[in-house]
């Protein structure tokens, strides 16, 4: 391999890890602040891009367009599950077998009205941008994961500062922390929680749009990228952002690397080996291994 | 006697089937320090956090400011200046101190003013102003227990519910937190202290209660209970 193919694949790279983490970010909020794996998460990224293709089919909208309008709209679906299912399960400080079922069995539903309104054949969303591709000296990239990668990032870079600067923000970090102190500091922690799923579930809506624009989908969309979901969160050790970003660059570089030494045929099985990894090696994750250098109690 | 700021009665409490403590009767006047002692497992913590909300009422009442808050959640009853400075401080390790301190005053109605209210804070406790940018997990136990206080503060309170400020620390710390106690409640906060340490509580309050696994054994003047027989001997160290 030649200096321009290995920067050519690191620069690849890190394209998908930027749709990585605005993939799993909305499954690591969610998690933080309730302690429920969204295992329906796959379904709303399914939901995401047949949304962005109706918009795109129907009304011309760009789907770039079409993912940022997507967030909104799952927001508020969001908030609507949270508000007639998802608030009957006892609240915990740990996960829930009720909880792990109730998003199991919402995944299957959201699936099958997948494939009651659009079939079971696969879709993909073509534009002008799909087939083209950037040069830049020796290095080139397909257009279209630059464009997905732009929204990616800001959407995350939108987030940091609201958890950082806002009070609901702030409580969201101090709910993931300890939630017990939160209602002593007079948080309202079921508002919370729905918004904050609201949330959760508008970035898998939006981040499913992003995702349709790369590769073809079906209502079974969403599996392989729940699984990643899941061992980005486990590797960013599950309520840190940074350790969120981390770990969707760590999944992007071993997937885009592996080419190299992998048959494609095996390229699932890498991110279950690396959840396998992560869980035994770093049960803290990316970031547990920092907390250890400093006092973090 | 006028109507107390706070009143309990007939408290059932339980985790799950296991009732801890049983048909509690207290009340706590407006503008006075009122201690809730009793040994390990009594069942103060467990008082206390049903008063704040954190734990269901099993039976019985409270009544804040002369309304009925057994059902209301915490976040109302924060609102309605009642607050908890729990057992072990219960910080948020990994945000600044500034940012604990800013959440206490997380209802809207604070708001406006948590900026003021910082500063009030900061002025009471200088420590916390130079380690404000600092993660709130790096402060020692007696700048933690410092930060929690301060954090119940900024919502404003007219009722300070405190339990063990005291736990684990050094006596020179001790010392010194209750010092601060005293001038929270010199500008007016009324306050429920829960300790083990019988001494402190009872030079402290005006009122005490005394409770022994899960009910009230014995209450009084402070000043009364300092002289009695029984708890000297159980709660103050005295020899028999
Ligand atoms: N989360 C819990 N689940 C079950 N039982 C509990 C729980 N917390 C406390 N208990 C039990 O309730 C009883 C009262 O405990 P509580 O913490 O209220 O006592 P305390 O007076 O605050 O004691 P200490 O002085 O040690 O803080 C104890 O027997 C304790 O074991
Ligand atoms: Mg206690």
């Amino acid at each position: 391999m030649d200096a321009a193919d290995f920067v050519n694949l690191l620069v690849s790279a890190l394209l998908l890890a930027g749709i990585y983490a605005a993939m799993s970010v909305g499954m690591t909020i969610i998690y933080g602040v309730m302690k429920i794996v969204n295992l329906a998460h796959a379904g709303f990224l399914m939901l995401g891009a047949y949304y962005v293709l109706e918009l795109h089919e129907r009304l011309n909208i760009d789907p770039l367009v079409g993912s940022v309008l997507a967030f909104p709209v799952f927001l508020l679906a969001g908030m609507l599950v949270h508000w007639t299912l998802v608030k009957r399960i006892p609240v915990s400080d740990q996960p829930t077998l009720a909880s792990l079922l109730l998003m199991f069995g919402l995944w299957l539903v959201l699936q099958n009205i997948g494939y009651l309104i659009w079939g079971s054949s696969d879709r993909s969303i073509l534009t002008s941008r799909t087939l083209s591709s950037m040069h830049l000296g020796p290095i080139t990239i397909p257009t279209v994961r630059v464009i997905v990668f732009i929204p990616a990032v800001c959407s995350l870079g939108l987030l940091e500062f609201v958890l950082r600067k806002t009070w609901y923000g702030r409580a969201v970090r101090a709910l993931m922390q300890n939630r017990y102190a939160g209602r002593l500091a007079g948080i309202p922690v079921e508002k919370m929680a729905r918004l904050t799923f609201g949330v959760g579930i508008g970035f898998a809506g939006a981040a499913g749009g992003l995702l349709a624009q790369l590769y073809s989908f079906s209502p079974d969309f969403g599996h392989g990228f729940l699984l990643r979901s899941f061992v980005i969160i486990v590797l960013g050790g599950l309520e840190s952002f940074w350790g969120a970003a981390a770990g969707a660059l760590v999944l992007a570089l071993v997937e885009t690397f592996s080419i190299l030494v992998l048959p494609a045929g095996y390229q699932p099985a890498i991110a279950f080996s690396l959840l396998v990894l992560a869980l035994v090696l770093l049960p803290g994750g990316i970031a547990g291994i920092f907390a250890k250098k400093h006092r973090w109690a | 006697m006028a109507e107390a700021l706070l009143r309990v009665e007939a408290l059932d409490a339980a985790y799950d089937a296991v009732q801890v403590v049983w048909g509690l009767n207290l009340q706590v006047q407006a503008g006075t320090v009122t201690s809730l002692i009793g040994s390990n497992g009594a069942g103060k913590t467990t008082t206390m956090n049903v008063i704040a909300g954190t734990l269901p009422a099993r039976r019985g009442e409270i009544i804040f400011r002369g309304e009925d808050i057994t059902t209301k959640p915490p976040d109302l009853r924060v609102g309605m200046r009642l607050s908890l400075i729990p057992e072990q401080r219960q910080l948020w390790p990994r945000m600044t101190v500034e940012e604990n301190l800013l959440l206490g005053a997380f209802p809207r109605r604070l708001r406006g003013k948590a900026k003021e209210n910082l500063k009030n804070i900061y002025e009471m406790f200088p420590r916390l102003g130079e380690r404000r940018k600092q993660y709130a997990g790096t402060l020692s136990g007696g700048e933690q227990q410092m930060c929690a206080i301060g954090r119940g503060l900024m919502a404003e309170p007219l009722l300070l519910m405190l339990d063990e400020p005291s736990l684990g620390l050094a006596p020179m710390l001790v010392d010194e937190i209750f010092h601060y106690v005293r001038v929270i409640a010199a500008r007016g906060v009324t306050i429920l202290l829960a300790a083990q340490n019988a001494n402190y509580a009872l030079q402290f309050s005006d009122y005490c209660y005394v409770m022994e696994s899960g009910r009230i054994a014995l209450e009084g003047r402070s000043e009364k209970l300092r002289c009695d027989h029984h708890v000297r001997r159980a709660y103050m160290g005295a020899a028999s």
